[in-house]
C-alpha cells in the first residue's frame, strides 16, 4: 500500500509541475486522436448515412460486416497497416512508419466503423417523416439529406465523440505503428505501458489520471448530448 | 373540361409485400377543386396521397400529372414535387424556430432571404400565428404545430395541396383557422385533396372520393354529398 501511495504522490507532483514527458505524451495523444477522429468521421459519417438511407439487397450483410469491424483487435489493424507502410509495403516510399501520421492512419481505420455505426443508429432512430417532409417542400435529395443530418446532429456528434473516445484510449495501433518514440510518437497509453514495464509507476499513474479525465470528459459530453 | 386533367391514374396499384394497399383502375382529378378522400383507417388514403405527392412510386400502373406521364426518377420528380405539397397527419416540424420551418421551402428553392422572410410573415399571418416566428417549433401545442405546417406549405404556394387528416387531434380554434384556409385555396388556384376518415367538419364543401380497402367505392346514395361519377371506364370527380 505504501508503494502505491508513494506512486500516487509522485504522480500528483508530475501533474502539478507539468512534467515535460507527461505533457509531451498528452499532446501527442490528443494530436493523433484529433486528426484520426476527423479522418474517421470523414469516412464514417457518409458511410453510416449511406447505409441508413439506401436500400439494396446486401444491406443487411453490409451492416453485419460494419458491426464486426468495430470489434477488430487494435493489434490486427496495426499489423495490417504496418504491412502497407513498412519499407517493403506498397506505401513504404512515404516513410510513414513510426510517425504520428502512421498512428493517425491506423486509428482512423479503427474509429471509422464506430463512427459509421453510431451514425447509422442515429439515422435509424430518426423520425421517418424528416426526408419526405423536406422532399415535399421542394428539397432535392441532397438537401433532404442535409435536413436529416441537421435533425440528427446530436447523434452525429455523439458518433464523432465515441470515435475519439476509442482512439484516445487504444494502445495497440499506437505501439505498432508509432514505435513509442519519446517526444515524437509516445502517447499516453504507450507511455503507461512502457513506464509500468520499467517499474516507473508514478508517470504511469499520472498519465492514467489524465487519460481517465479525458475519458470522463468524453462521457460527460456524450451524456449531455443524449439528453438533447 | 378543357385541357388535360390535373391527375390521371390508370391501373395504379400499390403493394406492400403481398398486401394490396391501393388499386385504382382509372381516376381523373381536375384542377382548382377541393376533393375529399374519405375512408376508414387503412383504406389506402395516405398511400394515395403519397403517390399523388410523388413521394411513393406505385407498384404498377401509370400516373399522369397535367398531361405528362410521371417518370419516377429523382431529376424528373423534383419539378413535380415543387408544385405539390403534402401535409402529413402528424406533421414533422424541424427542430428549429417557427420562422425557419416556414422558410424551409422558399429557401431550398433558392429564394433570397428578403423574399423568404416576406413569405414567412404572410404565411404565418394566414394561419393566425403572427408573431410566432421566433418560437421554437417543438414547443408548440398540437393545433399550433398543425397550423405552422400549413403555413410552411402555403409559403411555397403549391399548385396542389394534399392534406392527410388535417383536423385530427386539433383544438377548435385551430380547426376553424385550418378550415378557413382550406376554403380559401381554390380561389387562389390551389387544388386541395383532403384525406379524412370523418368528413363531418368539412361536409358540404368540394367533391367526394370514397376509398375502401384500397379501391374506389361508389359514392353515398344519400346525404346530399357529391360522389364520384362513373364516366365510361374512368372515374371522374368532375361532378
Amino acid at each position: 500500500m505504501g508503494f502505491l501511495a508513494e506512486s500516487l504522490r509522485a504522480s500528483a507532483s508530475l501533474i502539478t509541475t507539468l512534467d515535460p514527458d507527461l505533457l509531451s505524451a498528452v499532446w501527442v495523444s490528443l494530436y493523433v486522436s484529433f486528426w484520426s477522429t476527423i479522418l474517421a468521421s470523414a469516412i464514417g459519417i457518409p458511410l453510416g448515412l449511406g447505409l441508413g438511407l439506401s436500400d439494396f439487397s446486401l444491406k443487411r450483410p453490409a451492416i453485419t460486416a460494419l458491426n464486426s469491424l468495430t470489434a477488430v483487435p487494435t493489434v490486427l489493424i496495426g499489423l495490417l497497416v504496418y504491412g502497407f507502410i513498412s519499407r517493403q509495403g506498397p506505401l513504404g516510399g512515404f516513410g510513414l512508419l513510426f510517425t504520428p501520421e502512421a498512428i493517425i492512419l491506423g486509428d482512423a481505420i479503427l474509429a471509422a466503423p464506430i463512427v459509421a455505426n453510431f451514425t447509422l443508429a442515429a439515422v435509424r432512430g430518426a423520425d421517418p417523416a424528416i426526408v419526405p417532409t423536406a422532399l415535399t417542400l421542394g428539397a432535392t435529395r441532397a438537401q433532404s439529406t442535409v435536413a436529416l443530418v441537421s435533425e440528427i446532429r446530436f447523434g452525429v456528434v455523439a458518433a464523432v465523440i465515441s470515435g475519439f473516445g476509442r482512439v484516445v484510449s487504444e494502445v495497440g495501433v499506437a505501439m505498432m505503428l508509432g514505435g513509442n518514440i519519446r517526444g515524437f510518437t509516445r502517447t499516453m497509453t504507450t507511455a503507461i505501458a512502457l513506464e509500468t514495464s520499467k517499474g516507473e509507476f508514478a508517470l504511469g499513474i499520472a498519465l492514467g489520471l489524465v487519460l481517465l479525465s479525458v475519458a470522463f470528459a468524453v462521457n460527460v459530453i456524450l451524456h449531455l448530448l443524449q439528453q438533447k | 373540361m378543357t385541357g388535360p386533367p390535373l391527375y390521371r391514374l390508370d391501373g395504379v396499384r400499390k403493394l406492400y409485400g403481398d398486401r394490396l394497399a391501393l388499386d385504382i383502375p382509372a381516376l381523373s382529378l381536375r384542377e382548382g377543386t377541393v376533393y375529399h378522400l374519405v375512408g376508414p383507417n387503412g383504406s389506402g388514403k395516405s398511400t394515395l396521397l403519397r403517390v399523388l405527392a410523388f413521394l411513393l412510386p406505385p407498384t404498377a400502373g401509370v400516373l399522369e400529372y397535367r398531361g405528362g406521364r410521371v417518370e419516377w426518377r429523382e431529376a424528373a420528380l423534383l419539378p413535380l414535387r415543387r408544385e405539390v405539397t403534402l401535409l402529413h397527419q402528424a406533421p414533422y416540424l424541424f427542430d428549429r424556430s417557427v420562422a425557419e420551418n416556414v422558410a424551409y421551402g422558399p429557401r431550398v428553392r433558392g429564394a433570397d432571404p428578403g423574399a423568404a422572410r416576406r413569405r414567412v410573415v404572410e404565411s404565418l399571418e394566414a394561419v393566425g400565428l403572427r408573431g410566432f416566428g421566433d418560437r421554437k417549433a417543438r414547443e408548440l401545442s398540437g393545433g399550433e404545430r398543425q397550423r405552422v405546417s400549413l403555413a410552411r406549405a402555403l409559403a411555397v404556394s403549391p399548385r396542389v395541396l394534399l392534406l392527410d387528416e388535417p383536423l385530427s387531434g386539433v383544438d377548435k380554434p385551430s380547426a376553424a383557422v385550418i378550415r378557413e384556409v382550406i376554403r380559401s385555396l381554390p380561389a387562389r388556384g390551389t387544388t386541395v385533396i383532403l384525406a379524412t376518415h370523418d368528413r363531418g367538419p368539412l361536409r358540404g364543401e368540394g367533391d367526394l372520393l370514397r376509398l375502401s380497402e384500397g379501391a374506389l367505392a361508389p359514392p353515398d346514395a344519400g346525404g346530399g354529398e357529391t360522389g364520384v361519377g362513373s364516366g365510361g371506364d374512368h372515374h371522374h370527380a368532375d361532378l
